[in-house]
């Protein structure tokens, strides 16, 4: 069995505490991203795992075996890292078959191995050219069939599409999804970009400070973020969150945010959450979750700046506390200077408890 | 003040051509873009601007004057590189400072230039820390503010953000094009992140090779990308490209699942490319060949949903979470006015308008 258990996980380094008590199962064959910050404890977390740190408290079972005391090399764990380590004096095919002829596997089973992997990666062409000369995409390709190839019951990654370019990043997030519905192995994905953790992990581990923030679907976490923190980071861009406090207004509850006037009225739900609140609230919505609205419909910012990438019109409006970006499909003659009448859609708005931080729930 | 422009340029090291007969203008205050895979040129170019290089052909032109033969500390241009190269040992004021000290400029001078810099960055607040107390961003933002007090007439960033985390880029990228407009300076940046790219450039140059293939302003070169090059590398997730049979009076492509009515003034065709966002799918109702759903990938906002569709995989991003499952069997189609067609040499093709669906 891979299932993953950490209990009650404390790592201290001097009088510094990198994670403070996670607990976290990780499923047979699960793809899981621990998500966050530099600093947030996600390396250290995977560091114990891989069995390159030791606990301060708290342990580690695969299955039910306690990892205490088992050393790296025996805990069957598959591990890439940022920099690829790729031995530059061996062609990729010496590369990838490394780990199959230390174990001293049979040469026709090393020659099919190496090969299926090889074909996986789309690394066939070049199986016979030295490591040294590959570009940098192509080496890290390399560094994770040779973990890969070996079929660790585990597979830990730390970041290891970092160093890649832009263009390849994409692509390589799809083979190592693929990969893993081939291997079913128990992934672990260490990470600071939320679009890689979104388009990869069955469940997203969101870090901050050492401490597990939340866990759970990717849309469970964008739609249903536990806290601000999770809230701004998830999401490209992050949620919206604007301070104001619980009014009364015509038809039912809606929100008074202050300088930027009176929200939209709140949906059932979001209204039975507001009605729980015990002081000032935050109030969220998704950049992608507004409409274009006739003037006094709905709010009114000033727009900033206009940033279209592509398909995207990213919107900046107001300025400080009172910022929000919205997000649209189309270019429709934004301009700088303009104001954007806009309304967030009633069911995906959220609130939060301003002193607390977390989410304000309605039912 | 200064416009820069390469009047067919060309540098080879060792043999290997880095630029390739490269020329182009860049208009005073504008944020001018190049974008390519690594190897592609871009950092010879910068280097070329800078006089780091000497072209083998072709003139670099300030202002209109040639200066193949001009020292770089002439030249008056800033650099900002990749790796940041704050001196670790000096105050982050005393690093902005720096430059204006080593020409021996007047005291009250420098200290004006130094506190116009740092509001221009908002760091104000920060002028006191040593490099190794600062973060990422903040190392970033001195670094910019150190290159802004010089007062030069133009501006070189090599990738200068992308050692920040995601989020940072996202917010620093924007802080980029606001420091820039309000310098009023030109600036010439390079970038492998093609986000940040479309999002700061009034103007972007596509290399690949050595070769500039397309110049022009983020929306033209992402709405009619010159040859499949460019179609493939702007745009993420990348365009679809197609091989393309003519069938009576339509075009099919994916084995007969995408079909768009031809027009009759269109020869020469061999692929089409329809960008993700503009490839509708809809449940399969029965009629003709469905495509099969490979993969999903939610991402809150906007749903990116890989098919299998004969040979080669099709991409569309779809808005929103909708309810679409790996196995799932569905019709594809297209707005043909969406739709760009390539010809033999990978060279697009003009766009039909007004063609019938």
């Amino acid at each position: 069995m891979t299932t993953i258990h950490l209990e009650h996980l404390v790592k201290r380094f001097g009088p510094f505490t990198a994670l403070k008590t996670m607990d976290l199962t990780i499923a047979d064959g699960e793809f899981v991203a621990l998500l966050g910050p530099s600093g947030c404890g996600k390396s250290t977390t995977m560091n114990m795992i891989a069995g390159m740190e030791r606990p301060s408290e708290g342990r580690i079972l695969f299955g039910d075996r306690d990892m205490a005391g088992v050393p790296m090399g025996q805990r069957g764990v598959g591990f890439v890292f940022q920099n690829y380590a790729i031995f530059t004096h061996m062609t990729v095919r010496q590369n990838l078959s490394y780990g199959l002829r230390a174990t001293r596997r049979p040469a026709d089973e090393v020659t099919r191995r190496t090969n299926a992997m090889a074909d996986l990666l789309q690394l066939t062409p070049m199986l016979d050219r030295p490591a040294a000369g590959l570009s940098v995409n192509i080496l890290q390709r390399v560094a994770i069939g040779r973990s890969a190839v070996m079929e660790p019951a585990i597979f830990l990654l730390d970041e290891p599409l970092s160093n890649v370019d832009a263009a390849f990043r994409a692509v390589m997030r799809t083979e190592l999804k693929q990969l893993q519905r081939t291997f079913r192995q128990t992934m672990v994905y260490v990470t600071h970009d939320q679009l890689e953790a979104m388009t990869m992990a069955d469940r997203i581990a969101v870090m901050d400070h050492g401490v597990l923030q939340q866990v759970g679907t990717p849309l469970e976490i964008y739609n249903n973020p536990d806290n601000l923190f999770v809230a701004r980071f998830i999401g490209s861009p992050g949620m919206n969150l604007l301070p104001g406090r619980p009014v009364a207004v015509s038809g039912g509850l809606a929100i008074d945010l202050g300088a930027l006037g009176v929200t939209p009225v709140l949906g059932p739900e979001q209204a039975a959450a507001a009605g729980r609140a015990k002081g000032p609230v935050i109030y969220g919505f998704r950049p992608e979750q507004a409409a274009i609205v006739a003037p006094g419909q709905g709010m009114a910012m000033p727009i900033n700046f206009v940033e279209r990438i592509g398909a995207r019109t990213i919107l900046h409006l107001g300025q400080g506390q009172d910022a929000a970006k919205v997000v649209f499909e189309n270019d429709a003659g934004f301009e700088p200077g303009k104001m954007l009448h806009f309304a967030p859609l009633p069911p995906t708005v959220r609130l939060f408890d301003a002193a607390s931080g977390t989410a304000l729930k309605g039912v | 003040m200064a416009e820069i422009s390469f009047r067919n340029v060309t540098k080879r090291y060792r043999g290997t051509l880095a630029v390739d007969d490269a020329s182009f203008a860049v208009a005073d205050n504008e944020f001018f873009c190049f974008f390519g895979p690594p190897l592609s040129g871009k950092s010879t170019i910068l280097r070329l601007i800078l006089g780091l290089e000497t072209p083998d052909a072709g003139e670099v032109l300030i202002d209109g004057r040639v200066v193949n033969a001009m020292p770089p500390a002439a030249r008056n241009i800033a650099m900002v590189f990749q790796n940041l190269a704050l001196f670790p040992h000096m105050s982050a004021a005393d690093n902005i400072r720096f430059p204006l000290v080593e020409r021996r400029e007047n005291p009250s001078r420098i200290a004006a230039r130094l506190a116009d810099a740092a509001a221009k960055l908002h760091i104000g607040h920060i002028l006191h820390k040593m490099p190794g107390q600062l973060s990422g961003g903040e190392r970033q933002r001195v670094a910019i503010a150190r290159a802004l007090v010089r007062d030069p007439a133009a501006y070189l960033m090599d990738d200068p953000i992308s050692a920040l985390d995601a989020r940072l880029r996202e917010e620093t990228r924007v802080e980029l094009k606001r420091i820039q407009r309000e310098a009023g300076r030109t600036l010439i940046y390079v970038t492998h992140d093609q986000e940040e790219a479309m999002s700061v450039a009034d103007r972007m140059a596509i290399l690949e090779q050595g070769t500039i293939r397309q110049i022009g302003s983020p929306v033209e070169i992402y709405d009619n990308p010159a040859t499949t090059y460019v179609a493939r590398f702007l745009g993420s997730p990348a365009m679809n490209i197609l091989p393309a049979q003519r069938m009576g009076s339509d075009f099919t492509a994916a084995s007969g699942l995408l079909t768009v009515a031809a027009h009759d003034s269109l020869t020469g065709v061999t692929e089409m490319g329809l960008r993700p966002e503009d490839l509708r799918v809809t449940p399969f109702a029965g009629t003709g060949q469905p495509a099969t759903v490979a993969e999903v990938e939610p991402l809150g906002g906007y749903t990116v949903v890989t098919l299998s569709a004969g040979d080669q995989p099709l991409r569309a991003n779809l808005r929103g979470q909708p309810d679409i499952r790996v196995g799932a069997q569905v019709a594809l189609s297209c707005d043909p006015s969406k739709v760009i067609y390539f010809g033999a040499s990978g060279k697009a093709l003009p766009r039909m308008k007004g063609a019938a669906t």
